[in-house]
C-alpha cells in the first residue's frame, strides 16, 4: 500500500512516527501550517515556522524516504489576533517557494469578520500564485461553517477543483460533493472520523475527489490512520486499486495542480546511506 | 520571434527516419537537422523526388522546421569516411552531392544546406575555394552554411569568413556554427563566435565539448557555457534552427534527446533570468526560489550565477544576499552559501555571519555548503575547525571541506584525535575520514 498523507503536522511528531509511517507505506505527505497549541504573539514566530516547514522538517522527512511538502497560510484561529495578521504581508514571498503545494489551512474557526477578511485575502493569494487551497472547517457549528466556506469559495473565483475542504463528516460531505470541491476526511482515534464511518462514506459517495488524512498533530492522534483506513477499505471489499485511488492518486492529483510536487524525496543530505559516499563527490 | 530548438537525425542513426521524426517532435523539439544518408532520404535513390515530397508533408504535419546536413560518413565512399571532400582530387563527386542536397533542401522548404571543407592542408585552399564556387553556381539558389570543423582546412570561424570574402561575399554563402567546436578549437568562446558570425549565421549545432578534444558530449559534460551561448543567439536576433548534434549517441537517442531538451530549457530559463536580474536586481526575489523548479539538478550552480549577476548590478548586494538567505528554503540557503565563493568577498563580515548560521544548523547539505572557499578565506580558524569536526560528527565526507589539507593545523588534529578517542571509548567505529586526516599528519 503506498500512501500520500494529504494533511499531517510532522513538526509535532517524533522520528519513531516517521519510521512507522515509512514502514506502513507512507511515501509522501503535505504538512499544512496551523495553530501550534501555544498561541503565537508575533509575525517572527510565523516566519520561523514557515522556514522550518520548508527546511528542517523536509530534511527530517527525507531521512526516512518520505517526500515532504507543505501548505502555508495564516490559520483561522490566529487570524483573530492583530499581532499575527501582518504575516499576510510576508506570505507572498513564501508562496513562491519550491515545496509549497497549496495555501492552507485557511477557513473558519469562530466565523468572525477578521476570519472573513483573512480567508478572502488568502484565496486571492492562491489565485495569484496559481496554487490550490486547503480549507479547514470549524470544530464548532461545522455545518454552518462549511456552508459559509463554500459561499466564500464561490465568490473568490477559484475553480472548485482547486479547493480541498477538510475535516468533513456525514453531515457536511454532501454539500461539498455538490459544490465540486475535493473532500477531505481526518481519521482520528476518538474525534472527527473513524475508519468504519470513513469506509461507509466511501461506499456511499465513491472514491472520486475523496481524500483521507491522519491530521496527526500535538493532540491525541495517530499518523497511521491513513494506513488503517486502507486496511478497513480492503476488509470491506474495496479493491487495491480503489485504495490506491484514495490514498495515493487523489492527493497526487489535487496537490499536483501546483506543478510543484516532487515525489522523490530530496537526497537526505550529502551522504548516500547505501554507498557511504557523498552526493557532492564529483562536483569538485 | 526567437530561434527554434531541434535535434539532428544523425543522433538517431538506428531509427527509421519517420520514427526518429516522430520521437523528436513528441519530445517537444520544433525543428530537425536532417543528415542525408543511405537510410535517411538517400539523395542517390531513384525516387528521391517522391520521397522528398512525402517527407516534406510529414515534416509539415509534425510542425518541424528543417535544415539539411551533409556530414554522412559513408554515403559517397563505403571504405573511406567522409570521402571525397571539397579538398579531394575527385572533388566533383562532393560537388554533385551538395548540389543534389540543394535541390532536396528547396523541395523540403529547408532553411539551408550545411557543409564542411574536408581534411587537408593549407595548400588545398585554392582547390577548396573553386569547389565552393562550383557548388554555389550549380543547382537552385539555396543558402549554404559553411561549417568550421576541427581538423579540416576550414576549422575556425575566421577561415570560413575569409573564404567568403575571397569569393566576393556571395549572398548564398553563410555560416553554420557548432558551438561545441568553438569550445574545442576556437580562440574565443561560443558566445563570441556567435556574435562574430552575426547575421551570416544560418544554422547552429548544439553540443558540449572540452577544449582541444573534438568529441561531441551531452550538455554539462564539457565546458560550454550553455546559458551564455543561448543568450548570445537571442542577442544577435537569431531566428533559425539550433539543433542538438550528438552523432555518437544514437544507441540511446530517445533518452539523450530528453536530457538535452531538459538542459536546453533550463539554460534558456537561466539566460532569461540572468538578463532579468541585470535589468532589475529586485527580480532576484522571485527568480532565486523559482530556480529549483526551473533548473532541477543544476540549481545550485544556477543560483550562483544569479547571485553573480545580482552582485554586479545591485546597489546593496550585502543586504540582498542576507535577505535571500534569511527568507530562503534550505536549497536557496545552500545556493547563497555556494555563491559566497564568487561574491562573498564584497562583504566578508556579512558572509561570515551566514556561514556561522549554517554551521549552527543540523542540515548536512547546509553544513557542507558552508565550508567552501569563502569559509577558507574568511571564517575564523576556531569556527572553521569546529565546522570540520561537525562534519565528522554528522557523517559528512571531508571532501566537502575546501582547502582541508592546507589548513588542517595542530589544533584541528588534536580535536580530531580526541574525537576518535571518544568514539573508541564508546565502542563506536571511528570515521575513515578522521583516521585518514590523522594518518596524513603522522
Amino acid at each position: 500500500m503506498r500512501i500520500f498523507d494529504p494533511h499531517i503536522h510532522m513538526t509535532s511528531r517524533t522520528t519513531d512516527d516517521y519510521e512507522a509511517m515509512r514502514d506502513a507505506g507512507v511515501r509522501a505527505l503535505v504538512e499544512p501550517a496551523f495553530w501550534l497549541g501555544q498561541p503565537r504573539t508575533s509575525v517572527g514566530s510565523f516566519v520561523d515556522y514557515f522556514d522550518s516547514l520548508l527546511g528542517w522538517e523536509r530534511f527530517r522527512a527525507a531521512q526516512f524516504g518520505i517526500a515532504h511538502h507543505c501548505a502555508l497560510a495564516l490559520n483561522p484561529k490566529e487570524a483573530n489576533d492583530p499581532r499575527c495578521t501582518e504575516v499576510l504581508d510576508v506570505l507572498p514571498r513564501y508562496l513562491a517557494k519550491d515545496g509549497v503545494v497549496a495555501v492552507g489551512e485557511v477557513g473558519y474557526d469562530s466565523m468572525t469578520p477578521e476570519e472573513d477578511d483573512a480567508f478572502a485575502r488568502q484565496l486571492e493569494l492562491a489565485l495569484r500564485h496559481d496554487l490550490p487551497v486547503l480549507v479547514h472547517t470549524p470544530h464548532r457549528d461545522k455545518q454552518e461553517g462549511t456552508k459559509r466556506t463554500l459561499d466564500v469559495v464561490r465568490e473568490s473565483g477559484l475553480a472548485p477543483h482547486r479547493v480541498l475542504v477538510d475535516h468533513l463528516n456525514e453531515i457536511t460531505v454532501k454539500m461539498v460533493a455538490d459544490a465540486g470541491c475535493w473532500m477531505g476526511f481526518s481519521v482520528y482515534p476518538d474525534t472527527k472520523m473513524d475508519e468504519a464511518r470513513m469506509v461507509a462514506l466511501l461506499a456511499e459517495y465513491g472514491t472520486e475527489r475523496m481524500l483521507v488524512n491522519s491530521a496527526a498533530d500535538w493532540g491525541r492522534s495517530d499518523p497511521l490512520k491513513t494506513h488503517k483506513t486502507g486496511l478497513a477499505m480492503l476488509d470491506a471489499g474495496f479493491g487495491e486499486s480503489e485504495v490506491d485511488t484514495v490514498l495515493w492518486h487523489n492527493p497526487v492529483e489535487f496537490y499536483g495542480q501546483s506543478g510543484r510536487l516532487a515525489l522523490e524525496p530530496a537526497a537526505a543530505g550529502v551522504v548516500d546511506a547505501a554507498t557511504g559516499s557523498s552526493v557532492l563527490r564529483g562536483e569538485r | 520571434m526567437t530561434f527554434q530548438l531541434g535535434y539532428g537525425t544523425n543522433g538517431f542513426a538506428n531509427h527509421r527516419l519517420d520514427d526518429a521524426l516522430a520521437v523528436i517532435a513528441d519530445l517537444g523539439y520544433t525543428a530537425v537537422a536532417l543528415t542525408l544518408d543511405h537510410h535517411h532520404l538517400d539523395p542517390f535513390a531513384g525516387d528521391v523526388g517522391k520521397q522528398t515530397d512525402r517527407l516534406a508533408a510529414r515534416l509539415h504535419e509534425l510542425g518541424l522546421r528543417v535544415v539539411v546536413e551533409t556530414g554522412a560518413r559513408y554515403l559517397l565512399d563505403p571504405r573511406r569516411k567522409h570521402h571525397p571532400t571539397l579538398v579531394s582530387e575527385d572533388q566533383a563527386v562532393r560537388v554533385d552531392f551538395l548540389v543534389r542536397a540543394k535541390q532536396i533542401a528547396l523541395d523540403l522548404g529547408a532553411d539551408c544546406v550545411s557543409f564542411w571543407s574536408g581534411v587537408g592542408s593549407a595548400d588545398d585552399w585554392d582547390h577548396l575555394r573553386s569547389g565552393v564556387a562550383a557548388v554555389l553556381e550549380s543547382g537552385p539558389a539555396v543558402p549554404m552554411g559553411l561549417e568550421p570543423e576541427p581538423g579540416m582546412v576550414v576549422q575556425w570561424l575566421d577561415q570560413a569568413l575569409r573564404l567568403r570574402t575571397e569569393l566576393g561575399n556571395p549572398e548564398e554563402l553563410r555560416i553554420t556554427l557548432d558551438v561545441g567546436h568553438c569550445v574545442a578549437v576556437e580562440p574565443q568562446d561560443a558566445a563570441a563566435c556567435i556574435r562574430q558570425a552575426g547575421e551570416l549565421l544560418v544554422n547552429v549545432q548544439l553540443d558540449d565539448m572540452l577544449p582541444g578534444v573534438h568529441e561531441h558530449l551531452e550538455f554539462g559534460e564539457g565546458q560550454l557555457d550553455l546559458p551564455a551561448t543561448l543568450a548570445a543567439l537571442t542577442g544577435i536576433g537569431y531566428t533559425g534552427v539550433a539543433a542538438v548534434e550528438l552523432p555518437r549517441h544514437s544507441h540511446a537517442a530517445p533518452d539523450v534527446a530528453v536530457r538535452a531538451l531538459r538542459a536546453l530549457r533550463a539554460a534558456q530559463w537561466l539566460a532569461e533570468a540572468e538578463r532579468a536580474v541585470r535589468a532589475d536586481p529586485g527580480a532576484i526575489d522571485t527568480l532565486f526560489p523559482a530556480a529549483g523548479r526551473a533548473v532541477g539538478a543544476g540549481q545550485d550552480a544556477a543560483r550562483v550565477r544569479l547571485l553573480t549577476a545580482f552582485a554586479d548590478v545591485s546597489g546593496d548586494p550585502v543586504d540582498g544576499l542576507t535577505r535571500l538567505y534569511r527568507y530562503g528554503t534550505s536549497a536557496e540557503r545552500r545556493g547563497v552559501l555556494r555563491g559566497l565563493a564568487e561574491v562573498g568577498d564584497l562583504a566578508p563580515a556579512a558572509g561570515v555571519a551566514l556561514v556561522e548560521d549554517a554551521l549552527r544548523s543540523n542540515e548536512t547539505d547546509l553544513v557542507a555548503a558552508a565550508l567552501g572557499p569563502f569559509a577558507t578565506r574568511h571564517l575564523g580558524r576556531h569556527a572553521w575547525r569546529h565546522g570540520v569536526l561537525k562534519c565528522l560528527f554528522m557523517g559528512i565526507p571531508l571532501t566537502v571541506v575546501d582547502g582541508l589539507d592546507r589548513h588542517a593545523d595542530a589544533e584541528l588534529l588534536r580535536m580530531v584525535a580526541a574525537f576518535s578517542d571518544e568514539r573508541r571509548a564508546a565502542g563506536r567505529p571511528v570515521p575513515a575520514d578522521a583516521l585518514a586526516l590523522l594518518g596524513k599528519a603522522s
